[in-house]
Formats: structure tokens, C-alpha cells, sequence
């Protein structure tokens, strides 16, 4: 499952044209937040991959969902595995 | 006003700087990102090390600045009081916009700084790979609050310029060794091990606490300044201070 899905992903800000769910820079953007709460490479890969999982369940039933939407969802989910990866996910954009 | 007088002053000043967070922030996101993207302990160093001096580097230069141009305006050992009524005019300027909005409203550290400068800053710490990159952000950093960190700065040089040269040096290193102290823990906890979401956690649970604390300390300092050097002087000059 690293294919890109038929899903378009409105952009939270609305600037920005929608583009297709891409499960690789979801896998990306979290295991860089595990990363950066010091996990190792194997098991940020692996919560990684529980999360995108979990997201594309969620994803199955929706052919429109909004940038927000799938942060929200993942951040959620990521919650369950490791906490501190995830304040990092969602609150990386508040910080400055 | 004496030379330890003077330094106290010129050390709350620091504390106030200290207290502000552009910097921390960009060097909290930017320890996030390098982390994130799996990069060596000793590249993290580096740039913790690059952004520290860039930030104290840019501290420097416009304390020095600031001091060469006011070299200018005050040629004796007084500083006019005009010159001290406008401080602490900009001190309790300072103080009150740090109270009402220092922080945006919401989640997180968000500042209350024009977007694209914020925008920049962490597009910014995003891209910075090598320690010239972090020296650079380190300086943009502290240019990007000098909104808020003009008004202690400007009173440290004012009570800086009339010292003895060595004691101004210890101003100039008292000032800059206090400001930076902050972003210096921050990257000492971060190079320490200590995990950003932590850090990050703390910063927001205590972030009315220092906003409270900023203002209330340009208060207290523009008001002693004022009573001491805007209305004690005219008494003095009309005989009714002893």
C-alpha cells in the first residue's frame, strides 16, 4: 500500500489547487515527527505505517476530505502510539 | 547613578529580552525538523551552535549599533531627559502590547508577529541544513522581534553609554550573556536529549505566565526610570531633591 489513492485532498488554506491522497507523504510527515521525538528509524517506520493504515480505513468511504481533516484524523491515531509524536504533528504549525 | 545601579538595570533589561520567544521558537522548530529528518547528533550540535551564535551576533551588533548612533545625541554625561521620557514612553508602549498580544489566541506558541515574517522564519528552519544556514536564522531571528526587544535595548544603551569604557564592555557582555541565556538552555535541554514535544509542552503551559511577566517588567522599569530620570533630575536642577 504506498500508491497514491483516488482521493483529493482540499488544501486547509483554499490557495492551493486539490491534489490526490498520497499515503508516501503521510508515511513521510509522520515518521519525520516520530524521528523528532528521538524514536528509532525502525519503530517510527512501523508507527508510520499503523497510522497511514488507520487513515486510509478512514479515507475509504470519502472521496473529498480537506488537509485538516487527515491531521486531524492521523493525529488521533498517532495519539495511541505516541503521544509526544503527536503534539509535535499537530502543533508544529503553532509554534511560531 | 552607580556603576552597579547601572548594570542592575542594564540585567533586568537582559531578563526582559530573555523572556521573548521568536527565537526560541525558530530554534525549537528548527531542532524539530533536522531531528525529523534523521540527521546526526553532531549536525544537530552544529546547527544548535550556528543558530546560538547568529542570534548572539545579531544581540551584539544592534546594542552596539544602537550605541554608536546615540554616541551622537548624547555628547556629555547626561543623557537628556527628552531622550529618557521617550524610553519609557516605548518601554510602557512595549510593556502593554506585550500584555494585551504578545501571543496570538489559540493553541500553541503562535506570536504576534506580521504572518510572513512568521511564515519565513519557519520556512526557513525547515530548509536550514548546515550551520552557515543556522547562523543566518539565528540572525533573522532576533531582527524579526526587534519590534518588541527595541525598548530594553535602547534603555540598556541609554545607561550603558554615560559609563567608564571597561564598565560598558561589562554592560555590552552582561547584555548579551542574559538575552541569549534563554535560547541557550533551550539548545543545551535540546543537544541534552531532552525530546521537543517537552520543551514545546512547557513553553505553551507557561506561556501566559511569561507574557505576564515580560510586561509587568517593562512596567516596573519604565516606571523606575521615569521617577528617576525624568522627574528626579528637574527637582535636583530646582533645589528640592536633597
Amino acid at each position: 500500500m504506498t500508491g497514491d489513492k483516488a482521493i483529493d485532498i482540499v488544501k486547509s488554506s483554499g490557495k492551493r489547487s486539490t491534489e490526490s491522497f498520497s499515503r508516501d507523504k503521510l508515511h513521510h510527515s509522520i515518521k519525520a515527527a516520530c524521528l523528532s521525538e528521538r524514536s528509532h528509524d525502525g519503530e517510527a517506520t512501523n508507527t508510520a505505517d499503523k497510522v497511514c493504515d488507520a487513515v486510509i480505513i478512514w479515507l475509504e468511504q470519502r472521496p473529498v476530505v480537506t488537509s485538516h481533516d487527515i491531521r486531524r484524523v492521523a493525529s488521533k491515531h498517532l495519539t495511541r502510539y505516541h503521544p509526544g509524536a503527536a503534539y509535535i504533528y499537530e502543533h508544529h504549525r503553532y509554534t511560531i | 547613578m552607580t556603576d552597579i545601579i547601572a548594570l542592575s538595570i542594564v540585567c533586568l533589561a537582559a531578563l526582559i529580552h530573555a523572556s521573548f520567544q521568536l527565537s526560541i521558537s525558530t530554534l525549537t522548530l528548527m531542532s524539530g525538523h533536522s531531528l525529523g529528518h534523521g540527521r546526526s547528533h553532531m549536525r544537530l550540535l552544529s546547527l544548535l551552535g550556528g543558530f546560538t551564535l547568529g542570534a548572539t551576533t545579531m544581540t551584539t551588533l544592534l546594542l552596539c549599533t544602537l550605541g554608536l548612533l546615540l554616541s551622537y545625541l548624547v555628547t556629555s554625561q547626561q543623557v537628556p531627559s527628552v531622550l529618557w521620557a521617550a524610553s519609557c514612553g516605548m518601554l510602557f508602549g512595549v510593556g502593554l502590547a506585550v500584555w494585551l498580544f504578545y501571543y496570538r489566541k489559540g493553541k500553541g506558541t503562535m506570536l504576534w508577529l506580521p504572518r510572513q515574517t512568521a511564515e519565513f522564519l519557519a520556512e526557513r528552519s525547515k530548509k536550514t541544513k548546515n550551520t552557515g544556514e543556522a547562523f543566518a536564522l539565528g540572525l533573522a531571528s532576533v531582527f524579526g522581534e526587534l519590534l518588541f526587544i527595541a525598548a530594553p535595548l535602547l534603555v540598556s544603551v541609554l545607561i550603558i553609554l554615560p559609563l567608564a569604557p571597561s564598565v560598558q564592555l561589562s554592560g555590552i557582555l552582561l547584555y548579551v550573556g542574559i538575552s541569549m541565556s534563554s535560547l541557550l538552555i533551550v539548545a543545551m535541554l535540546v543537544s541534552g536529549g531532552h525530546k521537543i514535544s517537552e520543551i514545546q509542552r512547557w513553553r505553551e503551559a507557561n506561556k501566559t505566565f511569561l507574557q505576564f511577566t515580560a510586561g509587568s517588567a517593562l512596567f516596573v522599569l519604565g516606571f523606575y526610570l521615569y521617577v528617576n530620570e525624568v522627574l528626579t533630575i528637574p527637582l535636583a536642577a530646582g533645589g528640592l531633591a536633597s
